[in-house]
């Protein structure tokens, strides 16, 4: 196991090793087509590699010809090059059978959660002083028009959530409002599902565009009642910091 | 061939039917099934009629239904915070021509006023959920609406887009028929897959639409009725699919795949041969 390619064979499984299951050790799973992404450049480089240097082509694919054409081969050898040309058609076949085959599957769904906000909702600052007053005020409106889905823990588990599909948010969650801006949640609440860009399916979503029902001023309560209600801090401009 | 050889072969061929089968299995993943019920109806494809008006069918208890949560309708103002029907099981079956879907909820009580309904989108825009309701940055379709009320004893083919539009269609195709026994509903709605009203879903088999639902209790109380209008229990957006008919061609591809892999390895061993020769 000297050649070139069985340097380069141990380089990926090496790689996959590390990047399947070491990594994700450390920071989020990969995803597959990712992984692959990577071998197949680790794969290229390991080429490049081998045949600007020394021996060349034919040092880097002899192994290949010579298993291929069964030249000298007995033993394990000969049983994997039967294995590889029985096995390539039989995966052949088996990629054209599931790519045609129709699926029982609904489309995938790429919805986007936090999508861009309109011009208009971007850098505003809540104009009510968060003083325990509002903030009471704020959560007893939370109470009334909002935790029949998101919660009375603001866990998005309200009696009502069961039915939603997408979901209602969580405030508590580290990845919702606490990675938001308060003008932000003004124009979610304002403007509802309906408000919602394209990437964000506003077709499912039941939030209600509550400027139909409640003033700009309670709608700021309300994102003061949330955050503190959650335990959650708005997400701020560094510079405001 | 030597015996050596029989035994390679043999040897191959194990490892590979043990390879295809852990691929199988890996390779299929779970259905993405929603957190509390199901995310699709699959009408089943049957020879024969298709048991429009019979909620009672022997074919339904042979169908696995699909499960849905439901919730208070909470889009439009005129809300309530709980409703009576919690989730419904919805069976579906077509014969190429017709299709019939099945839902059956619990419900107490049986009441003139009990009424449910099925909502479809209509042709390739998106509406909302909400009876086609107005979006403000995309522009949406039409929903077209199956009401089945008990005190009507039929169906109503309804078209809406957006709030207090909704109304019936001139074209009525569809039939509903209900029956209530121990506390549970059994509503069957049908109609053709394809009609020639363009305010109607058309449903082609193979081909995804999406559909939702909603049910209002009936009942009397204090001398109103408990849920009517927007007071409804509704579910979100699910997909529907009538069966396609089998495809024997996919296997005619199959056997082609084979086919030329195979030839491919053989021109290749050959040329590579030929290489070493020259």
């Amino acid at each position: 196991m000297k050649g070139p390619l069985a340097k380069t064979a141990i380089l990926l499984v090496g790689m996959y090793v590390f990047l399947k299951f070491i990594l994700p050790l450390f920071t989020a799973p990969l995803p597959a087509s990712l992984i692959f992404l990577y071998l197949a450049l680790t794969f290229a480089s390991a080429m490049i590699f081998y045949t600007m240097s020394g021996g060349g082509l034919d040092e880097f694919m002899g192994p290949v010809g010579r298993f291929l054409t069964g030249s000298g081969q007995a033993g394990i050898a000969g049983t994997a090059r039967i294995l590889v040309f029985i096995l390539f058609p039989l995966l052949v076949g088996w990629q054209a059978y599931t790519r045609l085959a129709p699926s029982d599957m609904p489309p995938a769904e790429n919805r986007t959660i936090h999508p861009a906000p309109p011009g208009e909702f971007v850098g505003l600052a809540n104009p009510y002083p968060r003083t325990q007053e509002n903030i009471m005020m704020g959560k007893g409106l939370y109470a009334a028009f909002c935790s029949p889905c998101h919660g009375a823990n603001f866990d998005g588990k309200g009696p009502a959530a069961v039915g939603f599909n997408p979901p209602p948010a969580n405030f508590s969650d580290p990845g919702t409002i606490a990675q938001l801006q308060e003008s932000y949640l003004f124009w979610r609440i304002k403007k509802g599902g309906v408000g919602l860009p394209v990437e964000a399916m506003p077709w499912k979503s039941a939030m209600p565009r509550w400027e139909v029902e409640l003033p700009d001023e309670w709608i700021w309560k309300i994102i003061m009642g949330e955050y503190d209600g959650a335990g959650q801090s708005p997400r701020t401009w560094e510079e405001e910091e | 061939m030597g015996y050596k050889k029989i035994f390679n072969v043999a040897l191959g061929l194990t490892l590979i039917v043990t390879g295809v089968g852990v691929s199988c299995v890996f390779a299929s993943d779970p259905p993405p099934e929603g957190e509390t019920g199901s995310v699709a109806v699959r009408l089943f494809l049957t020879e024969g009629a298709v048991p429009a008006d019979d909620p009672n069918a022997a074919v339904w208890n042979t169908i696995e239904p699909a499960e849905f949560k439901l919730a208070p309708q909470v889009h439009w103002p005129d809300r309530i915070q709980e409703v009576t029907v919690k989730s419904v099981n919805v069976r579906g079956v077509h014969n190429g021509q017709d299709m019939a879907i099945l839902l059956e909820y619990a419900d107490p009580s049986e009441d003139a006023a009990d009424a449910a309904a099925v909502e479809f989108m209509v042709g390739d825009k998106m509406a909302h959920f909400a009876h086609g309701q107005e979006m403000l940055q995309v522009e949406g379709g039409d929903v077209n609406i199956w009401y089945w009320k008990k005190e009507h004893g039929k169906a109503t083919d309804m078209t809406a887009k957006g709030f207090k539009t909704l109304r019936p269609q001139e074209n009525q195709d569809v039939s509903a028929s209900g029956f209530w026994r121990d506390g549970t509903w059994r509503v069957v709605f049908s109609r053709p897959l394809q009609t020639p009203d363009e305010l109607d879903v058309q449903v082609t088999p193979g081909e995804w639409r999406n559909v939702a639902f909603a049910f209002w209790d009936g009942e009397i109380v204090d001398g109103a009725v408990k849920e009517k209008g927007s007071q409804k229990a509704v579910s979100s957006w699910w997909y529907i699919r009538a069966e396609p008919p089998p495809d024997n061609s996919i296997y005619g591809y199959v056997v082609l795949g084979i086919v030329l892999a195979a030839g491919f390895e053989f021109f290749l061993v050959r040329k590579i041969r030929r290489g070493n020769e020259s």
